[in-house]
């Protein structure tokens, strides 16, 4: 893992075209104004801790930069009709745990999602060193994740650390 | 060192079924951001008892989690952590006295 830092998901959504996007501040407070944008006007979501990386390979150097990768997503099985559920069912790998790499593009109607040379290199990395050899990682681009607002997985950042005490 | 030991060793309570994973090290640390780049094999103390921490924690392959000053986790967790095959423990005192205990226990 490479040039590991913290900042802020900021998730935004538009009212007019009921899409979601996304953004990593790494801001010490992260933006929360509403603005128009062309034909959207984008409203503040929500943000939450979390951590962005690239990976670089330990044995030639190959650096891989993965600007697009807003975040991480465990997936919890909740709807069967899931391209991100299904691709677990799919590998033929009764261990394999499915997360999904989250874009900026939450609701993709530009189209565009986490690169494949971003995807082989986090599924690499995160599969190199399982303990148990029945274990498998599987790391799926989240434009796979038919319904943004009906998701139940589980994303890797912070919430409730207000809750801590 | 292995999980059971520790649990035996350090009084710590058992959440989930524990087993005998070699400890590789210890990371102290409440931040889900923060543990998503650590090594596999380490024994993760937190305060932090979230479904999130689960799912960062089985990405990285801890050996177990411990979760100190007497914090619960909730049965949604513990569900999860067993069905990742994660160890989770309890421990009723603050993060520096469980972190002494470790160190005297011989993990480094």
């Amino acid at each position: 893992m490479a040039r590991q830092r913290g900042g802020f998901l900021v998730v935004e959504g538009c009212f007019h075209c009921r899409n979601r996007i996304s953004f990593f501040s790494e801001e010490p407070v992260p933006p929360v104004d509403d603005y128009r944008e062309g034909e959207h006007f984008w409203s503040h979501l929500g943000n939450f801790q979390a951590s962005k990386f690239d990976l670089r390979c330990e044995k030639c150097g190959l650096e891989v930069a993965l600007p697009e990768v807003m975040s991480l997503l465990l997936c919890l099985k909740c709807n069967p009709q899931c391209g991100v559920h299904k691709a677990g069912a799919e590998s033929g790998h009764p261990g394999a745990w499915v997360y999904a790499a989250l874009c900026a593009n939450t609701s993709h109607a530009g189209g565009a999602c986490v690169s494949e040379m971003g995807l082989r290199a986090l599924n690499e990395y995160f599969n190199q060193d399982l303990h148990d050899p029945g274990k498998k990682i599987l790391i799926v681009p989240c434009r796979l994740r038919p319904f943004v607002d009906t998701c139940e997985g589980v994303v890797l950042a912070d919430v409730g650390l207000t809750d801590l005490y | 060192m292995n999980v059971t030991e520790v649990m035996n060793g350090a009084g710590l309570k058992a959440f989930t079924p524990v087993g005998t994973r070699e400890i590789k090290g210890v990371y102290i640390s409440d931040m889900v951001s923060d543990i998503i780049g650590i090594g596999e094999g380490l024994l993760l103390v937190t305060l932090q008892t979230h479904k999130n921490l689960i799912a960062a924690a089985n990405l990285v392959d801890v050996a177990g989690i411990v979760f100190a000053r007497g914090k619960t986790p909730g049965e949604d967790v513990v569900a999860l952590a067993h069905k990742a095959g994660i160890a989770l423990l309890g421990f009723d005192g603050d993060t520096w006295t469980l972190a002494k205990t470790l160190y005297e226990l011989g993990i480094r």
